[in-house]
């Protein structure tokens, strides 16, 4: 079981398990509300890849591995999710709306 | 185990994040899954026939299980509507924050007894002036 600290690394680890052991792969979102904290699993039952955080900004790219995961899922593991990459390169064009901060 | 519809699993979901709030944490899965036995699994492979990729989804606070099952079609629709829930109900987690920032939550201070006109003084005043 290993904890990664960075998110890229993560995201490219899981998609390899998926893309490895389609049928035994299954992600999960565990959330804590009263603690603040989210972990999100990724486990073939062999292998297992976490990621802790405590940053609303991780829900956003969270929501981008829930789109891949539901993507490879239901188009199976050859799927093209190259739009939706997950990584950090996919969260730019967000910026450019110019809503200011929202603190 | 209970078996729902996509939209009914989303507002039991909801119900589940909104009774988890003081303590409790709620776990969603997701796993490919074609539904099918071993048996059917096998003959299946054997005559070539494709399968339909199905994505179950699952949900538990520790005390009651949903699922949902999603096909290619429902998916797209559903997601939306997840990370909709996701969002309305994740606001626990913290707002961007500097790594290198310390806890803001010790560093608040109970207001000093001297009068506040010198504009804003800052915080961080040595606290020589105590006594």
């Amino acid at each position: 079981m290993v904890y990664f600290e960075s998110w890229d690394e993560f995201v490219t680890k899981s998609v390899e398990l998926f893309r490895t052991h389609p049928d035994t792969t299954r992600y999960v979102v565990k959330y804590r509300h009263s603690e603040g904290k989210l972990v999100l699993k990724v486990t073939d039952n062999h292998e297992c890849f976490k990621f802790k955080t405590d940053q609303a900004q991780d829900a956003k790219k969270m929501e981008k591995l829930n789109t891949i995961f539901f993507t490879l899922m239901t188009h199976g593991p050859d799927a093209d999710i190259s739009d939706v990459s997950g990584k950090e390169q996919a969260e730019q064009p967000q910026s450019k709306k110019g809503r200011g901060r929202r603190q | 185990m209970v078996l729902l519809q996509p939209d009914p699993f989303l507002s039991e979901l909801t119900g589940m994040y909104e009774r988890n709030t003081e303590k409790g944490s709620v776990w969603v899965t997701m796993k490919r899954s074609p539904m099918k036995c071993r048996e059917k699994l096998n003959k299946m492979a054997l005559e070539g026939e494709s399968l339909e990729l199905l994505c179950l989804v699952r949900a538990t606070d520790g005390k009651r299980n949903i699922t949902t099952l999603l096909s290619p079609k429902e998916y797209l629709k559903f997601q939306a509507s997840y990370a909709t829930v996701l969002k309305a109900h994740m606001h626990a987690l913290k707002k961007r924050e500097r790594k290198d920032r310390k806890k803001p939550a010790e560093v608040e201070k109970i207001p000093e007894k001297e009068p506040k006109k010198q504009k804003k003084s800052p915080s961080k005043k040595p606290s020589g002036s105590k006594s």
